[in-house]
């Protein structure tokens, strides 16, 4: 009889159970361990904020309006003035943020950031005629923040008006989601300086950009982004648009006196600057920039994030509806 | 049986451990790996350490060893007003933001910046941008489609020009942006005298762009050659492309060039532009050469042909014989 190689019946069975119970104990644990949700990349007990909004209420055929001529503070009273005055916008004892572009750390004449005369203005106005009790201005720039407020002179004219200046610092940043957004989810902003503000008033001026073709007021609001929000330069007509529906300002000023035509958004040369004399004021960013494109040569169907912007809700790129006042 | 029965356990527990070894490195190598990711390139959001650093007081990469190459860099009646700084193509967005895509398809590897502001007028200062390009090539990309249109061309350096208030140069590997805060005279000689020191670093490296010498200099707008990294005449196929201005009889056109890898890809490139051509308006005319490709496009000539590796062609004119002329010219240059 040749000897037995294989296991018993009760071998087989006993190691067979024990198989089955490790596989059946992995599977128990891989379930309980298990993420559905994946990382979020943020602390989880993080509360998400939301920024308000800062609008006012909508005055028939008083949205917007564009005033030509070569002094832009001059153009920027006149402006204000047309569409009802600062006191429709700024209420006695309200705190006003001022968002300028002060995304670089570089000269004034270059156009590459706000003009602080137009910057000072607006603080003056919103002082003096708005009756308001502080009026901050910030911004998180692209480069060091202290050498763009100060070398960009935003930071000097601005003090000088009696502005505050809020620089950027890590306990000012709270995390936001877009409702309806693709990309600003879980995102850090610059949200400090908005938490305990009345009105909010964004200043940018027209220039050329190598990515988006041109940058005005709702490209602006991306000096709000904190973290590493080059990353949203891939789908930067998306993020333009998400960032007009996270921002509800309660004006706008679209700086068109001397443009960025060409090597935008740096720029550098005086070359690359072209006097369209223009000065545009809005309630609706997403009509300003409408109009704005055209001084760069530029349709709104050029720039994709116009129509998106104007699909999500945050304005018209059909400016002529709003009935533009016009002025000279 | 027992003996065998023993024999056979030993094997299968060697076996098991090797096993388990492999599947314990395998979980450690998990462990470790996934608090390493990248939530830039995976779009997650960032913590908040990645905010401190954005907002850190200082610039990015402050102190770098890229400061002695611009140590070198101070005019005589300047003084540094910032130390060095240095940026990777992980980070130079930091600094210029939205222009950024430019320089990283032309082959960008650092930038070293830093500002200068002069002793006798606190209100004259400039900011000196020395971009890595790798390759005299890259340099010279960025270099040509940025020129602005009032360029004032500097004696004795090839490719060198200055504004009102700025000097930007090509020098072998570099390419180099000077900005001014003000239109000075002041400025404009310490700009002079910065890109003479550039000029003759032994830093800057080959300054040699063979390419250049492929277009004929018969009719040739001086100074008009350009090399786009990408996206040439709206055709995104187009990339590494050099165009050169030329006067013909009543009219100055566009003439261009792209090397390939290959005869057979250039083949294939010529065919993909001319079919863009037609997908968008364009309509074929028949050459009167077997080897050349006419659209017509909204009333001007586009000539596409290929020869050896070289893709080249005529950008709209509107004289056809001249253009065909002009792209025989061309042809004879491409010995490959």
């Amino acid at each position: 009889m040749a000897p037995q190689t294989g296991n018993t019946r009760r071998e087989f069975i006993a190691r067979a159970a024990k198989a089955g119970i490790s596989i059946a104990a992995c599977g128990v644990v891989s379930y309980v361990l298990y993420d559905k949700k994946g990382p979020d990349g943020k602390a989880e007990s993080q509360d998400l904020v939301t920024i308000p909004d800062f609008s006012v209420p909508t005055q028939a055929n008083r949205t917007m309006a564009v005033v030509k001529g070569p002094d832009r503070v001059n153009n920027l009273n006149k402006a204000i003035d047309l569409l009802g005055g600062i006191e429709r916008f700024v209420a006695a004892g309200d705190t006003v943020a001022i968002k300028p572009n002060v995304a670089f750390a570089s000269p004034p004449i270059i156009g590459a950031t706000a003009n602080p005369e137009l910057v000072a203005e607006m603080v003056r106005l919103c002082y003096k005629r708005g009756g308001a009790k502080q009026v901050i201005v910030t911004d998180n720039p692209i480069n060091d923040p202290a050498s763009c407020f100060m070398l960009s002179k935003i930071g000097k004219a601005a003090t000088n008006a009696g502005a505050r200046v809020v620089l950027p610092r890590k306990h000012l940043f709270e995390y936001t989601t877009v409702k309806g957004g693709k990309l600003i989810k879980n995102w850090p902003v610059f949200y400090g300086p908005l938490s305990k503000i009345d009105k909010l008033i964004g200043i940018a001026p027209v220039k050329d950009h190598h990515r988006s073709r041109a940058s005005m007021t709702m490209k602006n609001w991306y000096g709000l982004l904190g973290g590493r929000r080059n990353i949203f330069h891939q789908d930067i007509n998306t993020i333009i648009a998400e960032l007009a529906m996270m921002i509800k300002p309660t004006l706008v000023i679209l700086d068109g006196t001397e443009v960025m035509v060409t090597n935008g958004p740096t720029g550098g040369s005086l070359s690359d600057l072209k006097r369209t004399d223009t000065l545009i004021a809005s309630c609706d960013q997403v009509a300003a920039d409408s109009y704005g494109c055209g001084l760069l040569g530029l349709r709104v169907a050029d720039l994709p994030y116009l129509a998106k912007a104007q699909k999500a809700g945050a304005g018209t790129t059909d400016y002529e509806s709003l009935k533009p006042i016009m002025a000279v | 049986m027992s003996m065998r029965r023993s024999e056979v356990k030993r094997l299968e527990s060697v076996a098991s451990f090797c096993v388990l070894g492999v599947l314990v490195l395998i979980v450690a190598g998990i462990a470790v790996k996934q608090f390493r990711y990248d939530i830039g390139r995976f779009g997650i959001a960032p913590d908040t350490s990645e905010t401190t650093s954005a907002l850190s007081a200082k610039e990015p990469g402050t102190g770098n060893s890229g400061g002695s190459l611009l140590n070198e860099l101070v005019p005589a009646q300047f003084r540094p007003l910032s130390e060095p700084s240095f940026y990777t193509a992980d980070n130079l967005y930091e600094k210029i933001n939205g222009k950024a895509p430019l320089y990283l398809e032309s082959g960008f590897e650092k930038l070293f910046t830093r500002r200068l502001i002069s002793r006798s007028q606190a209100d004259l200062w400039m900011e000196l941008f020395v971009y890595d390009m790798g390759t005299a090539k890259n340099a010279f990309s960025v270099y040509s489609v940025q020129k602005r249109s009032d360029a004032e061309t500097l004696p004795g350096k090839r490719f060198a020009y200055k504004t009102a208030n700025t000097l930007y140069l090509a020098a072998g590997r570099y390419y180099v942006e000077m900005v001014g805060s003000a239109a000075s005279d002041i400025l404009a000689a310490a700009m002079l005298e910065l890109a003479e020191k550039i000029n003759e670093n032994p830093a800057v490296g080959d300054t040699a762009i063979p390419e250049l010498e492929l277009f004929g200099k018969e009719g040739l707008t001086a100074d008009s050659i350009k090399l786009h990294p990408a996206g040439v005449f709206g055709f995104d196929g187009l990339s590494d492309t050099f165009t050169a201005q030329y006067r013909l009889d009543t009219e100055t056109v566009t003439a261009f060039f792209s090397k390939r890898a290959s005869s057979r890809e250039a083949l294939q490139l010529a065919r993909q532009y001319y079919q863009f051509l037609l997908d968008n308006g364009g309509r074929d005319i028949l050459a009167e050469e077997p080897d050349i490709k006419m659209v017509d496009f909204y009333g001007t000539i586009e000539i596409i042909r290929h020869k050896g590796a070289f893709v080249f062609g005529v950008h709209e004119a509107r004289d056809a014989k001249s253009a065909v002329k002009l792209s025989e010219k061309l042809a004879e240059n491409f010995t490959d």
